[in-house]
């Protein structure tokens, strides 16, 4: 069922994307890495499954988008602002790692370590319909919509507004945007706001998609969105859509052509070749390539 | 005399940028070249592609006689290459000692070599010691020696540059704009600074905008801008060359006023 | 008890020194999980499977994995630092996923039969490990790796092979790694897969942080502290990952160098050889 897999992957894929595009944003304007965001992609899902439990899980789009940015801008304050120089790369990584596992830990304790359901009654996350012989569920048609409408929202704003020039001056260079009047930190707190807002959701969308929660997630889904970044181009946010969505196929592939479990590697091994062969990733990135002085 | 670096035809081109557009040098044994030029002339670039920190995009570049265009940096620099950079890059964390020890091409060229010899006997230390101590008194930071290089002073850590670029016993020396940030009494102390360095290589370039400096020291001046060399002689006729004043001060010149109309 | 206690600290002490070694060349690895779970593994086949005896086995297990890590390390070193930290990140699931999937090794369900080792062992290993530190840090190779971790561009131009000197450090790294997964395997008996998991990677190196990265005697605390405490603090074992997370965030906050600061002693110590 080549056809059926090439569409699970692509949904898949899009939340990768979505994923790896919080991270890539990061990277582009600060050049640092924010491993909180994998942990913030998994806190989603528990969004999705509180408000499923309380109220109706729509509410949890609004509520995932909101509590990820808010997540985000902690982050940032807590791991990033401080560490502003060169060798302060690794510091903020570190810093957003260890926040990341504290909020993995307090998951655990709140939700427990294994996977809850979110008890999906609706129709909607369980049935489809059948195109050529090949069965779509209309959750992943959700996904698919709403991952798509974010990431276009998401470029027009980066290549239209103002906000999204001031974006991608400091993503050029923050010192000259500094210069130019542009509030540096200002800018920053919106892309972590953003970026983490978009991996919450993405969160979610997996949730729905799955029918749990799972407090694991981040370290094994999320983190493969570093790898995504990696082979898009780092700081390249139409790289992280497009490698999102190969990997995605690319994986439901190897899964399903007899490598089974291996498959897991894909994406890594992926990147590995894809830095070997050229070494920026597939694209750019926001700003050109760099001349090491 | 014998020639110690011969730049031909260099190109270097960012982007759209040419950094370098067309430079012919040449630096001879024993003397001290100075290179002027405004900002934004390609001096920095010069100097950044002939040591390896960019790769040329066109040209060739001989140093004593060998190839040295395509190498790496850290290949340029065992052929007996030092520089200072404009900016100061010291090993900050690192004490002033350090800094000079770890210039020691004994130990820098043979890692694993050095390693073993923390087990030999102590005199194979002493020696590094005493040899790295030698360049820092010789730049005056004798008293520095055990101080943190960011913990010095402006002066002192431009003479720490030139003691570390020094005790790799380089045959040739790149000093980017030493004088950089320093008032008439510094500038002063560097004029001599270089002089005690000079014996100890066979060449050293000299990119400066003090014209003190240039005057004082250099043997030779090559003027550049636009990436390309506008003058090379002796400073006096260098110094009043109508394209190299042009080139600082702009067309207005009242001299050659009547001329441009 | 107390022995065993002394055995896991004396386990995470091998390879919080493992990622000191990485780290002295400037450069961050998530693989040791991987490099440990290759020594367990390579080590168990050796003493297992064919009969040899422990050390030679796990030196064995070590020089693969120094040679796996030059290849790994080779083309990530040569580019930018942040991707050696993704690509080592890599190699921990692909070898936790490639382990899984060896049926030779047991796949999933796991390997066993390793015996042999106990604290002595430990002790001696890590007494080998920590002797060949110490005198790395008084040898002219030290000054070369903090120059490499200053700034590797000029650190180059003074002839200095950086992207050697960053590969070595890995490799290096990783046997030693190798060594405490070696041991680690033998002591247990019995290890699968999951035990080498990315959060193991993590953890060796919040032992690091947390005792300060700059000189050996850091992992020491942070080893020490992170297995030996939650032994004695109830409320250290139930929340763990949330004590030292945050740890970490408000040291980090207001200590990056970590809780000693190496500069210090071995500045200190290094006062010896002169005059």
């Amino acid at each position: 069922m080549l056809l059926g897999q090439i569409s699970n992957g692509l949904v898949i894929g899009a939340m990768y994307a979505l994923v790896a595009i919080g991270f890539t944003l990061v990277i582009g304007v600060l050049d640092k890495l924010n491993f909180a965001h994998p942990e913030v992609f998994m806190f989603g899902g528990v969004v999705g499954f509180v408000c499923a439990a309380y109220t109706s899980v729509w509410w949890a789009f609004p509520v995932a988008f909101v509590v990820g940015g808010l997540m985000g801008l902690l982050t940032e304050f807590i791991s990033f602002r401080r560490f502003q120089s060169e060798d302060a790369k690794i510091t903020a990584a570190l810093s957003s790692l260890s926040l990341g596992l504290v909020l993995v830990d307090i998951t655990h304790k709140v939700w427990g370590s294994e996977p809850v359901d979110l008890g999906l009654t609706s129709g909607v996350f369980k049935e489809g319909f059948t195109i050529a012989g090949v069965k779509f569920l209309w959750v992943q048609l959700i996904i698919l919509a709403i991952t798509f409408a974010l990431m276009l929202a998401l470029h027009l704003a980066v290549s239209r507004t103002s906000a999204g020039r001031r974006i991608r001056a400091v993503a050029e260079s923050p010192a000259n945007a500094a210069l130019l009047g542009i509030d540096v930190r200002r800018v920053t707190q919106t892309v972590f706001f953003v970026s983490s807002a978009l991996a919450a959701v993405a969160g979610l969308l997996l949730a729905l998609r799955t029918g749990v929660a799972n407090p694991e997630i981040g370290l094994t889904f999320g983190l493969k969105a570093v790898a995504i970044m990696a082979i898009g181009g780092m700081g390249d946010l139409r790289g992280a859509v497009i490698a999102g969505l190969l990997i995605g196929v690319l994986e439901a592939l190897t899964f399903q052509f007899g490598l089974g479990r291996l498959g897991e590697m894909t994406v890594w091994v992926a990147m590995l070749i894809v830095l070997l062969w050229r070494r920026g990733g597939l694209f750019s990135g926001m700003h050109a390539g760099e001349q090491r002085v | 005399m014998t020639s110690v670096l011969e730049v031909r035809s260099l190109r270097k081109i960012f982007g759209g940028v040419k950094a370098i557009d067309g430079i012919d040098l040449d630096l001879f044994e024993g003397e001290i070249l100075g290179i002027i030029g405004p900002n934004g002339a390609g001096k920095t670039a010069l100097i950044n592609t002939i040591t390896g920190f960019y790769r040329a995009t066109e040209g060739s570049i001989r140093f004593r006689g060998v190839d040295i265009t395509a190498l790496a940096l850290h290949q340029i620099g065992r052929l007996g290459i030092a520089r200072t950079f404009q900016n100061i890059r010291l090993f900050r964390r690192m004490t002033v000692l350090e800094n000079v020890m770890v210039a020691n091409k004994t130990f820098s060229v043979a890692p694993l070599r050095s390693v073993l010899s923390a087990w030999l006997p102590s005199g194979r230390r002493r020696a590094a010691v005493d040899e790295a101590m030698e360049f820092i008194t010789l730049m005056g930071l004798a008293a520095k020696a055990d101080h943190r290089a960011d913990s010095l002073a402006y002066g002192e850590a431009r003479r720490l540059e030139i003691a570390r670029a020094l005790a790799g016993r380089p045959q040739m020396l790149l000093l980017d704009e030493p004088a950089a940030g320093m008032n008439e009494t510094e500038t002063a102390q560097l004029v001599e600074d270089i002089r005690t360095a000079r014996p100890r290589v066979k060449a050293i370039a000299l990119i400066e905008h003090d014209m003190s400096l240039i005057r004082a020291l250099s043997d030779r001046i090559v003027a550049l801008d636009y990436g390309r060399k506008i003058a090379d002689g002796v400073p006096e006729s260098v110094l009043s060359h109508p394209d190299v004043r042009r080139a600082y001060l702009g067309d207005d010149e009242p001299a050659t006023a009547g001329a441009a109309a | 008890m107390i022995a065993d206690q002394l055995f896991f600290t004396g386990i995470n002490l091998i390879l919080a020194w493992s990622v000191y070694v990485v780290l002295l060349a400037g450069n961050l690895s998530f693989a040791q999980g991987a490099f440990m779970a290759i020594g367990c593994y390579a080590s168990g086949v050796l003493t297992v499977k064919l009969g040899l005896p422990l050390v030679p086995a796990a030196l064995a297990a070590a020089v693969l994995s120094a040679f796996l890590a030059m290849l790994i390390g080779w083309p990530a070193l040569r580019v930018r630092g942040i991707y050696l930290i993704m690509v080592t990140i890599g190699v921990t699931f692909c070898v936790r996923v490639g382990l899984e999937n060896f049926k030779f090794v047991g796949g999933v369900q796991g390997f066993g039969g390793m015996m042999g080792a106990d604290l002595t062992t430990v002790m001696v290993a890590v007494t080998v490990i920590g002797a060949a530190l110490w005198g790395l840090s008084i040898s002219p190779l030290q000054r070369i790796l903090d120059a490499v971790r200053e700034d590797d561009r000029v650190a180059e131009s003074l002839g200095i092979n950086t992207a050697w000197v960053k590969l070595a450090a890995f490799a290096v790294g990783a046997a030693i790694a190798a060594v405490g997964g070696a041991l680690y395997g033998h002591f247990m008996n019995f290890v699968r897969p999951d035990n080498f998991d990315i959060l193991v990677s993590i953890y060796v190196v919040l032992y690091v942080i947390l005792g300060g990265v700059n000189n050996m005697f850091g992992p020491v605390l942070g080893a020490a502290i992170m297995t030996l405490l939650p032994e004695y603090f109830r409320v250290l074992a139930e929340w763990r990952p949330t004590i030292f997370g945050l740890v970490i965030v408000v040291m980090l906050l207001f200590r990056p160098e970590g809780l000693l600061s190496f500069r210090v002693i071995t500045a200190k110590l290094s006062q010896g050889t002169r005059r």
